[in-house]
């Protein structure tokens, strides 16, 4: 639809206008702001994710340890031996950047697997203890980065119908509207002068 | 077990036991119900029925080793009962090894529903074990279950070789429960001094019964450092087994157990061979039970985890 079908030509509805445009374009510097800084966010985290490749391997070498505990002591074995790990808390509070509520996992308490007696039940129990808090910060960098990356699509999504559709759109009504309103200054102007003739040649 | 750790389902394992010892247990299990935690307690309770069975048809002084002997099970359930004691766990009938309330002197349901480890102790008073309470001052500083264990461990071995030394031909058995002395003391050496425990509590906590490994060895070993072990061991029965655990092996800590249990139970099976008409026949084939039992649950726990065949037949001490 063009803009010359919807619009009313006036000097109010060009003042309007071009405070919409400015208000539009501060609204497109914002959301530009808003996208750069969430991009750096999810790059921050990106180098955080990308540490998930050496954690498998920790882990299945963590997997490995657990099953020679299995191997060596049994179900019922084992799980006595697990029973003198304590507790490992983890709080997690929301955080917002940039208004996207985002997860932070605080470990509270970590686990204490000294008082394990087995050596092979001892060695699983410390691999997989030191793997915890990495898991639980990747954890958090993927469930960050799930949230960040929806909002940074639909950021991008605002940006570029501000930058494409909305202020194209305003730039073209005000330069219809500012044409309409010099035709109309223009036409006046004719009228004038030809009404000042008329008089002009009647007074003759 | 070779045969039956070829086989590559618990069905199957299932289906082979039928036609041995444990088919009574295990026929009665429902087949859908049948997992590797409960074909470990039927090991386990088949295990204990061994002991005492071999223990009620023994007279006089061999009863008493026997019986003596067979406390290993009632030392390692009050083991567990420390351990969640220790994180104020809660524990259950099922958490313990299947010992009869026949076989034991030890009020086991009263320990399971204590409060922390005073009252353990406390409730321990009027047995064997009543002088656990020496050792809560230092379990207390060091917040250790192991110093409890270890205290099990030496009341263990200390009544086992008392009893021993009633017996009129005690020579090979001396051997055997030497060795696991010596092997248990190596053990809790090595596990200690891999998580840097000061010498001292480590020359404290070990039994003191000093069979191949004599007081001084003992002593060097806590002071020196791991890799010097091998060479302080050199001379003795043990310096292949140290160079196995320290140098050959890449983990050391989750092979440890699996190495001093394989030549533990190497001794018993060598003992049972060569010692048809004596005493020690008795005892090396409770050992040879033991790690039958212990076999199967390797087997059925490696089946349950999709260990591989050889990974397997590798941690078999058969």
């Amino acid at each position: 639809m063009s803009a010359s079908g919807r619009a009313a030509v006036s000097r109010g509805v060009l003042l309007r206008l071009r405070e919409q445009l400015e208000f539009t374009k501060k609204g497109q510097e914002l959301l530009k702001m808003k996208r750069d800084h969430l991009a750096s966010e999810t790059n921050k985290l990106l180098s955080k994710v990308a540490e998930r490749k050496r954690l498998d391997d920790k882990i299945m070498q963590a997997y490995k340890s657990l099953k020679a505990a299995y191997l060596s002591l049994g179900y019922s074995g084992l799980e006595s031996q697990a029973s003198t790990v304590s507790k490992m808390t983890v709080r997690v509070r929301p955080r917002s950047i940039m208004g996207v509520m985002v997860p932070e996992m605080l470990v509270e308490n970590v686990a204490k697997v000294s008082a394990v007696s087995s050596p092979s039940a001892y060695q699983a129990a410390s691999e997989l203890n030191g793997l915890m808090e990495d898991l639980i910060k990747l954890a958090e960098a993927e469930s960050r980065i799930e949230s960040i990356a929806y909002e940074l699509m639909m950021t991008n999504r605002k940006v570029n119908a501000l930058e494409r559709v909305l202020i194209p759109g305003l730039l073209e009504l005000i330069r219809y509207v500012e044409g309409r309103l010099e035709e109309e200054s223009l036409e006046e102007f004719f009228r004038a002068k030809r009404v000042k003739q008329i008089i002009r040649g009647q007074e003759s | 077990m070779r045969a039956i750790a070829k086989l590559r389902s618990l069905s199957e394992v299932t289906d082979q036991l039928l036609r041995s010892d444990y088919s009574a247990e295990i026929s009665k299990l429902p087949r859908e119900e049948v997992d590797s935690v409960r074909l470990e307690r039927i090991f386990l309770k088949t295990l204990v029925e061994r002991y005492f069975t071999l223990a009620r048809d023994a007279r006089g002084k061999a009863r008493e080793f026997i019986e003596t002997f067979a406390t290993r099970i009632e030392v390692e359930n009050l083991k567990r009962i420390l351990r969640a004691k220790h994180a104020k766990e809660k524990i259950e009938e099922h958490n313990l090894m299947p010992l009869g309330r026949e076989y034991t002197l030890v009020n086991f349901p009263a320990l399971m529903k204590a409060e922390n480890i005073d009252e353990v102790a406390s409730l321990l008073r009027e047995t064997v074990y009543a002088s656990i309470g020496e050792r809560l001052d230092t379990y207390a500083r060091t917040g250790l279950p192991t110093i409890l264990e270890s205290f099990l461990d030496v009341t263990y071995f200390g009544r086992v070789w008392e009893k021993l030394g009633r017996l009129p031909d005690r020579k090979d058995l001396e051997w055997l429960i030497g060795e696991e002395i010596d092997l248990r003391n190596l053990q809790l050496i090595f596990t200690l001094k891999m998580r840097d425990v000061a010498p001292r509590l480590i020359e404290e906590l070990s039994i003191p019964i000093f069979y191949r490994l004599r007081n001084s060895i003992i002593r060097r070993l806590v002071q020196g450092g791991l890799d010097d072990a091998p060479g302080i061991l050199a001379g003795t029965s043990y310096d292949s087994l140290a160079d196995e655990i320290l140098r050959k092996t890449k983990e050391p800590a989750a092979n440890l157990e699996a190495l001093i249990i394989r030549r533990l139970y190497q001794d018993a099976s060598s003992a049972l061979g060569n010692l048809f008409l004596e005493f020690g026949y008795v005892v090396s084939y409770l050992l040879v039970c033991e790690r039958e039992a212990k076999d199967l649950v390797t087997i059925t726990t490696a089946l349950d985890l999709g260990i591989s065949e050889d990974e397997l037949q590798r941690r078999l001490v058969f």
